[in-house]
């Protein structure tokens, strides 16, 4: 029994080694946001003595961070609204009916899981920009690839929940006399709810977070949060304080999200790697 | 598997709105990727001149994308000879009766969510020079310890990495915990009745079964390996050319950085990436495509 002990206590010693590692960094930066300047120049490492919410009220006063909370919140309703409904579509045709090139179709939309986004940057900046569709610069510009490269893995994951569906359900509702698309609607849908939940969730997520293309495609006057973000650090690189809190302002919202649904986010980031 | 009867043309309806943007968005760039790597054209005012296999020639004598390419698989070694063992010791570990075993994948897990930008900012601050986090860490057992982390070519891509065994290690670390709760109890019992060790346990039952995982696992570090952008491109910038990029850095920078405008040539390096990651994934997939071309 001793030797279970010490085992036992062995790995929890080595696993809340890695936790340090891991969220040390986090927690730091977090009590960063609400130190004096002064405070963190001088003791980074100590308890603070006093804690103050000046910085996250001047992140608030100082730049683009209201309008780009605003812009990246549109951008990625609307983008996500869209690529989910495609996809389901898409996803239904092939889950439940028969085609000519059916495999290899599907396989075409999954293989874009595996192409990195930056081969298309230069051909994407033409397409958007004034010889083509004349949008680059504005919000409008990243809907596009951003729902182009959501398809993948999001056809991906309905397919899956379409495929499973009790073939009997969907006879029932054909001999009733549902058309396809009614099938889809009143049958598929509602039954995989929490499919289409990991879906919203995990495209939301990646859009939100979404960096090359913005950086790339958008206009100096345009910014999502990620961009505001490091501007933000641009201009105030030597206040560790106020940079902590801009992040701080960033990164509550997703940890909120992933605390009430870390299931989809895990499903989600996982989905390409699970075998079928 | 059967499937609901439908006229001929309604499953294209259903595909239609997703193959368009899939087309236009994705495809059509790749393919035309590769048409303008073979044009000369610097710049967004000038026009596009046919230039043949020259980009790639000029490329192939290019110091920095070899260095890039270089550090891409500097990069892909690490991940595989180190992030992934530890993730699957992690997991391992995990998987024995554990005190907070939800609060520790719940935190091992958590920087996946985090924008890259803000775990760029966040590791900046932990690498300053003079007072970061590491840095003054380091001084309470060498009171002068200064150093450059982010801006020392040769060392900086070691520390780019360490980051990136931050952000990722706990998302493998999942992988594997899903991939062992699928071995059943039983085999781990049998095993201690008939007198293994734990460490045997581990070599001999845990191991081999962890093998598929191990695979799914390395397939999304390769790919991941030769996608990097972010992190590199944000925490890399005060250093020479050839010590900080990747390729996919590269290609920006070719393109869009300071007005460079390379668009051909900066097309001739992503096409490369585009291959690099084709024939690297290509084998997992074989499979999958035969079945696809004999349906079709």
């Amino acid at each position: 029994m001793h030797k279970n002990k010490s085992a036992f206590l062995l790995r929890h010693l080595l696993l809340i080694l890695f936790l340090l590692f891991t969220a040390y960094p986090m927690l730091w930066m977090a009590l960063c946001a609400f130190r004096t300047e002064g405070d963190a120049q001088a003791h980074p490492l100590a308890i603070p003595t006093k804690l103050v919410l000046d910085n996250m009220a001047n992140v608030f006063r100082s730049g683009s961070f209201g309008s780009a909370y605003i812009n990246s919140l549109m951008l990625c309703t609307a983008s996500v609204a869209i690529a989910v409904t495609i996809s389901a579509l898409a996803a239904f045709a092939f889950a439940q009916m028969s085609f000519k090139g059916k495999n290899l179709l599907f396989y075409l939309f999954i293989l874009g899981m595996m192409i990195p986004i930056h081969v298309t940057l230069i051909p994407l900046n033409r397409l958007l920009g004034s010889s083509g569709l004349g949008i680059k610069g504005g919000l409008m510009a990243l809907a596009g690839p951003y729902i182009g490269f959501a398809l993948p893995v999001s056809i991906l994951i309905l397919k899956g929940a379409f495929s499973s569906l009790p073939k009997d359900l969907m006879d029932a509702a054909r001999v009733d006399g549902c058309n396809s698309i009614q099938v889809f609607l009143h049958v598929a849908i509602p039954l995989s709810r929490p499919a289409l939940a990991t879906v919203v969730i995990f495209n939301f997520l990646t859009m939100w977070n979404e960096f090359s293309f913005a950086l790339t495609l958008l206009g100096p006057g345009v910014r999502t949060l990620p961009l505001a973000l490091n501007d933000f650090k641009g201009e105030h690189d030597i206040m560790i304080t106020q940079t902590s809190a801009a992040l701080l302002l960033v990164v509550l919202p997703l940890i909120v999200v992933y605390v009430f649904a870390q299931k989809h986010i895990i499903r989600g980031l996982t989905a390409g790697a699970v075998k079928e | 598997m059967t499937t609901m009867q439908t006229r001929r043309f309604t499953p294209w309806l259903f595909i239609l709105p997703a193959l368009l943007l899939y087309a236009l968005f994705v495809a059509w760039p790749i393919f035309s990727s590769f048409e303008m790597s073979l044009f000369h054209w610097d710049g967004a005012a000038s026009k596009p001149s046919f230039y043949g296999l020259k980009n790639y020639a000029e490329l192939l004598s290019d110091k920095v994308f070899w260095y890039s390419l270089w550090h891409n698989l500097l990069l892909l070694v690490g991940s595989l000879a180190i992030q992934l063992p530890l993730a699957a010791f992690l997991a391992i570990l995990l998987h024995y009766p554990t005190w907070g075993r939800t609060l520790f994948r719940t935190a091992f897990f958590a920087p996946m969510i985090m924008p890259t930008v803000a775990i760029a900012i966040l590791w900046q601050y932990v690498y300053d020079p003079g007072n970061g986090l590491l840095t003054k860490l380091i001084q309470l057992i060498m009171p002068d310890f200064e150093y450059a982390w982010l801006a020392t070519p040769g060392w900086s891509l070691l520390w780019i990495f360490v980051v990136i065994c931050w952000q990722y290690t706990g998302f493998h670390t999942v992988l594997f915990m899903a991939g062992l709760s699928s071995i059943p109890d039983d085999y781990f019992e049998a095993a201690r009745i008939d007198g293994a060790s734990e460490l045997q346990i581990c070599l001999h039952v845990i191991l081999p079964l962890l093998k598929p995982t191990a695979i799914v696992s390395a397939t999304l570090s390769i790919v991941g390996s030769l996608k990097y952008f972010d992190l590199v491109y944000l925490l890399s910038g005060g250093l020479p050319a050839e010590s900080r990029e990747v390729l996919a850095t590269y290609i920006y920078r070719l393109a869009f950085d300071n007005g460079q405008g390379r668009f051909g040539y900066g097309s001739a390096a992503a096409v490369m990436l585009f291959l690099a990651v084709l024939v690297i994934v290509m084998p997992f997939q074989i499979r999958r495509i035969r079945s696809g071309l004999k349906e079709a």
